[in-house]
């Protein structure tokens, strides 16, 4: 009986954090893809490389924590910033523009999975953070490290900010506008392409938090890049593009099932039914479930 | 004249065989004409019927899967095992050409990205017929006449399975199904409202352009005699189709010259392997912004 609980709050507790994570790296991906048109398969090689930012700041380099993350934040956002202006500005107004996208930042991914491995790849395989905090906190039958708690609720908050923000700002409702209707949108008077770039920016630095936040829970190595990049664009569509409440019941939806898979079997099996899922939701409705 | 630049193009590897006794050079000899097939079928795909087939590595690691296990635990003659491999594989393409019936652009690329990145975890994940990450080693040479066949006859074979290749796909595009194809490609509602039959000559894109795959899929097995899933994962489809655009898309020279330029280029960078992620990329991001025709439309701007 105790280990049937102890089962049942390790896969809980689990399911959750994977599932929050999750869902905030695919909050980003699905801002840029709703509001843009642009499937950014580079995502996941951002989310990378915001952890192995973090991870060269603070154990290579020696710097606090709160030098640190602002520094990893401002330099995904930074380069982001560079790639949209000699890259993805230039598709703005082609009417067809997911499928360049779609190669480019394909392309933009193989450049990135081979700088890592030639550089970090060179000094390590795999990569731990110090977190921020340590210890167990012992919720009722199962121990939990409190760094996995405290990645937990950081997740939450940002993915509950971001909600916040979409709905009762006034740049946030601007942003929620475009994903809706373009066209309206720009004869309302809101200037799309700064609205393409704020998602941008957000969609990046957002996934860079789920990157920095996942390096403190678990251990990462240099191929966690593009499982993301899979489980995040099957997260992007199930939920549907634009959608951060979608992003937010998927993500955790596939973390639970991640958590209950491993326990039975191999989670290998948890990564083929996301694809089927994903696949199943193209055909039967490729706008996805949370989007009208 | 295009097919003399094709049979200019397709003739030039060989030289790379007179180069004596390196080794590494009819390697990449032998690679670039297995490329060249490669590409070619990818062409038929994404030239002549406007279709990117993300799925097109894990096609052909089907069939080179296929084709290994026959000869190495069955001990069947390569020249046996082949056929099947290639079957299996236009098999499998025909069925994969299945999403093409409902999604265009976009989502069949998308759909293509999943199914291949489900190939690749399939391979990784049964590895009684795989073994798995480590993959298949020592896969024999093909035997003609009770021996191995030899390096340089080896290369010459896979170059005029090439050269069968690209030939084929240009005598197909002359024919009425190519024609047929490129207005299918050009616009499909009309193509429908002609009475043409969209899905009937999809498919049969697919099907064709599985075998080719497969053929390739297979050769590049027993002449590497090494096989992994990182061998057919969705990068190694990303850069076939890059070869493509390199090259120039829907013509019967630009797989061919793809393939030549892009893949020695790893090899020039031996010591530095992930350079090649960086270089194909980066030329991915080139080509898709500052010459989407492809090399094909600048050197042979006049001739066309």
């Amino acid at each position: 009986m105790q280990d049937y609980l102890v089962l049942t709050a390790s896969v809980i507790t689990s399911g959750l954090l994977i599932g929050t994570i999750y869902a905030v790296v695919a909050a980003g991906l699905s801002l840029i893809h709703g509001t843009i048109l642009m499937p950014q398969a580079s995502n996941g090689q951002i989310f990378l490389g915001s952890g192995l930012l973090l991870w060269l700041f603070t154990t290579q380099l020696g710097w606090p924590l709160w030098t640190a993350i602002p520094a990893v934040l401002l330099a995904t956002i930074a380069l982001i910033f560079i790639l949209e202006s000699i890259i993805f500005s230039r598709f703005y107004q082609n009417a067809d523009r997911s499928i360049t996208y779609l190669v480019l930042t394909l392309g933009l991914a193989q450049i990135f999975s081979g700088l890592y491995s030639g550089t970090f790849g060179k000094i390590s395989d795999t990569f731990s953070v110090d977190p921020p905090v340590r210890g167990l906190a012992f919720l009722e039958p199962t121990p939990l490290p409190n760094a996995r708690l405290l990645a937990f609720a950081a997740a939450a908050a940002v993915l509950c900010a971001l909600i916040a923000f979409l709905r009762f700002h006034r740049v946030g409702r601007s942003l929620r506008a475009v994903f809706q209707n373009r066209e309206v949108a720009r004869l309302r008077g809101i200037n799309t392409v700064s609205v393409y770039r704020l998602a941008l920016g957000l969609g990046t630095a957002v996934s860079s938090v789920g990157g920095i936040l996942y390096a403190f829970a678990f251990t990462i190595d240099l191929t966690v890049g593009w499982t993301m990049t899979l489980i995040t664009f099957a997260i992007m569509i199930v939920g549907g593009p634009g959608s951060v409440l979608g992003a937010l019941c998927i993500g955790l939806i596939f973390g639970f099932t991640q958590a209950i898979v491993s326990v039975f079997a191999d989670p290998t099996i948890a990564t083929f039914a996301y694809l089927l899922a994903m696949l199943i939701m193209l055909f039967i409705r490729p706008n996805g479930l949370f989007t009208r | 004249m295009k097919d003399l630049h094709a049979l200019l193009i397709l003739s030039f590897p060989v030289l790379g065989l007179f180069a004596g006794d390196h080794g590494l050079v009819t390697f990449i000899v032998g690679l670039v004409f297995i490329n060249m097939l490669l590409a070619s079928g990818l062409n038929l795909l994404y030239g002549f019927s406007g279709l990117i087939p993300f799925t097109f590595a894990g096609i052909a690691g089907i069939s080179a899967y296929i084709c290994a296990n026959l000869v190495i635990r069955a001990g069947w003659a390569f020249w046996f095992a082949l056929p099947i491999g290639c079957i299996a594989a236009a098999v499998v393409g025909l069925l994969l050409s299945f999403p093409a019936i409902r999604l265009r652009g976009f989502y069949f690329a998308l759909s293509g990205l999943v199914i291949q990145s489900a190939l690749t975890i399939a391979f990784v994940y049964f590895p009684a017929y795989t073994n798995g990450d480590t993959g298949i080693t020592s896969i024999p040479k093909p035997v003609v006449a009770g021996m191995p066949v030899a390096s340089p006859w080896f290369e010459l074979l896979i170059g005029a399975a090439a050269a069968i290749g690209a030939g084929g796909v240009a005598l197909l595009m002359r024919s009425r199904i190519g024609s047929t194809l490129i207005a299918i490609r050009e616009d499909e509602d009309l193509c429908r409202a002609l009475g043409i039959a969209v899905t009937a000559n999809r498919c049969l894109a697919f099907f064709l352009a599985s075998l080719m795959a497969g053929l390739g899929g297979a050769i590049y097995a027993h002449f590497v005699g090494f096989i992994s899933p990182r061998g057919f994962d969705v990068l190694v489809s990303l850069n076939l189709w890059l070869m493509v655009a390199v090259g120039g898309r829907g013509t019967v020279t630009g797989p061919l010259l793809g393939a030549l330029i892009l893949t020695p280029l790893p090899y020039v960078f031996q010591q530095y392997s992930w350079l090649k992620d960086v270089i194909y990329g980066a030329a991915i991001i080139a080509v898709v912004i500052f010459l989407p025709g492809g090399l094909q439309s600048i050197t042979f701007r006049k001739s066309a």
